[in-house]
């Protein structure tokens, strides 16, 4: 059984290899842009520069630590923006191209079953893709550490000290790792209706997965006057409650202002204070969502089994 | 007996239409059938319930399964070219045998690979990076490396030239077939495989026109060409057929002995596309 899941899985990733070259643009761009600005700010603010980090110790290790989590931050929102967007049109294309090519009566004169099939894209899109994407951060995250440990050396810092003896990696990786499969669970009905619609649709999916998505929201607008589809849909994704409350007075605080470096709370510059796993399996949305996407994944593997492709 | 695929009163409809009518046969095992119908007869609807691509009514097993419900059980037994050309076209070839070879519990890859060398079938190509003929190729040669009971060819050799046509028949005989394996043929180039058919069945209207073994059919038709008042007499004996060749009359009889025809012409066994052409006439009328 696992022989064959690992067998269909790397067969998702021959076909759709925009799941490894996606990844990879992006660590391209990220780390271009790194240069781009060490070269160019450290140019023309030299003093700024070294000061963000901490080469003429001007600011405390906390600081230090907080500058490298929000850089990390920084190079590795775009994987998550990536991620959504490859994730739309695998999970559209997954069903709908093997149709389209009729290569599906090739793959189904084999002894794998319509489930096994189905339930191995959708462990592409849930699992696999943020696999992929985690790993192009970590990389990431590394090569843009040797190229500012290299700038900041040649600057005259001390860049073990300084850069390397200030990253946390382990909190870094570990709260980015949480949020990437708890956004994963969190958008699972979404996955398990890109597979339905790739599955059933016989034109354009991308325009009917989206269509009803748009038009639902505006009948129940017109006729109800009551938007919970709009709500539970287009509002979803800011809804997800894996983040702890931010305590923002913290921030503002002009007693306690952020600069002052002696007074800098250490938990601040921990991501996984800022993560609640336990709220996120408690909350009753995260399973309502999966069931959605199970129910969603089911019609799918069902219009695959039955549907005459003659 | 030793039937591999059993068939009672079955039927597929599709809205109004009847696309298999109430058709009931068997197939026994070691056998190599044709199943020969025009277009849109019922065929590839027939095909595809036995693959358990689609649903049917009535009683339908093959080697002892529910093709629809056990599909996957049914595809480690039986395997089927259902359409030339349905390989995907982004695959490497290397990768296809990959594929199968961690599916398919009884696909051999060093076979596959060793007909593959009779060709100009590369191993790093695309699908999409060779000819037709070379995808058939492919095809074939993964279909020929799976140990299986009961093999489907559906148009085969559709959009290849005469001579890959003959050696594919010729090594499915010589390397292929044996007593425990089973062929189903369907094509529309019936010459070329009627001297290598056991059996042969007609479809049309999704009803069963003729199924009947290759000998039975030499026993039960004759071809008698003949002209002038033989023409005459021979038609008092009820043809089922008629036709006219270089100012002959070409008729074909059905369960008429030779020893009434003998005499009024010469006698021939009809060939099956001949046969085929009658069998249809007769049910249109």
């Amino acid at each position: 059984m696992i022989g064959h899941y690992i067998a269909l899985i790397r067969r998702e990733l021959w076909e759709h290899r925009s799941i490894f070259v996606t990844p990879i643009a992006i660590a391209s761009i990220v780390t271009l842009g790194t240069l781009t600005a060490l070269v160019f700010v450290g140019d023309f603010q030299r003093e700024l520069n070294l000061a963000i980090f901490g080469a003429q110790n001007v600011a405390g290790e906390t600081e230090r630590k907080a500058v490298l989590t929000g850089l990390f931050l920084g190079s590795s929102w775009l994987f998550l923006l990536g991620l959504g967007v490859l994730t739309v049109f695998y999970a559209l294309d997954s069903l709908y191209a093997e149709r389209k090519d009729k290569s599906i009566l090739f793959w189904r004169s084999l002894p794998v079953t319509d489930a096994e099939t189905v339930i191995s894209k959708l462990l592409t899109a849930l699992v696999v893709i943020p696999a992929v994407a985690m790993i192009g951060i970590m990389a990431t995250h590394l090569v843009n550490l040797v190229v500012t440990s290299i700038w900041v050396s040649s600057k005259g810092g001390d860049a073990g000290m300084l850069i390397w003896g200030s990253v946390s990696f382990l909190d870094n990786w570990l709260a980015m790792i949480i949020v990437l499969f708890a956004i994963s669970i969190w958008m699972s009905p979404f996955v398990g209706w890109f597979l339905f619609v790739s599955a059933w649709t016989k034109r354009s999916p991308l325009l009917m997965a989206f269509l009803p998505l748009v038009l639902i929201p505006m009948i129940e607008g017109i006729f109800l006057r009551s938007a919970h589809f709009a709500e539970a849909v287009w509002g979803r994704a800011a809804m997800i409650p894996i983040f702890a409350g931010i305590d923002m007075e913290r921030f503002f605080d002009d007693d306690n202002p952020m600069q002052s470096a002696a007074q800098m709370p250490e938990d601040m510059v921990n991501l996984l204070s800022h993560l609640a796993p336990g709220k996120f399996f408690a909350s009753i949305d995260v399973w309502i969502g999966l069931v959605v996407c199970g129910l969603l994944t089911t019609a799918a593997i069902y219009v695959r089994r039955y549907r005459d492709e003659s | 007996m030793t039937s591999l695929v059993t068939a009672r009163n079955v039927s597929k409809h599709f809205g109004s239409v009847r696309a298999v009518d109430n058709v009931s046969f068997e197939i026994e095992k070691g056998r190599i059938l044709g199943l020969i119908g025009p277009n849109g007869a019922g065929k590839t609807t027939l095909l595809k319930a036995m693959l358990g691509l689609t649903d049917c009514d009535g009683d339908l097993s093959v080697i002892g399964l529910d093709p629809f419900r056990q599909r996957k059980q049914l595809m480690r037994e039986i395997c089927f070219i259902a359409d030339v050309a349905v390989l995907p076209r982004w695959i490497k070839v290397s990768q296809l045998l990959d594929y199968v070879e961690a599916v398919h519990p009884n696909f051999s890859r060093s076979r596959a690979e060793e007909l593959l060398r009779q060709t100009k079938v590369q191993s790093g190509a695309k699908v999409k990076e060779l000819s037709k003929g070379m995808v058939t190729q492919l095809h074939l040669a993964i279909i020929m490396s799976i140990d299986a009971k009961l093999l489907v060819l559906d148009e085969p050799t559709l959009g290849l030239d005469i001579l890959f046509r003959k050696e594919f028949y010729a090594n499915l005989l010589t390397d292929y077939f044996d007593e425990e394996r089973t062929i189903l043929i369907t094509t529309h180039q019936v010459e070329e495989i009627e001297n290598l058919l056991t059996d042969i069945m007609f479809i049309n209207d999704g009803k069963i026109l003729l199924d009947s073994t290759m000998e039975a059919l030499g026993e039960r038709y004759v071809e008698l060409m003949t002209s002038g008042e033989n023409a005459q007499k021979a038609r008092g004996l009820g043809p089922v057929s008629e036709s006219e060749m270089f100012g002959k009359s070409v008729m074909l009889f059905e369960g008429v002995s030779r020893e009434h025809l003998e005499g009024l012409g010469e006698l021939h066994i009809p060939s099956v596309a001949d046969l085929f052409v009658a069998k249809i006439k007769e049910a249109r009328k």
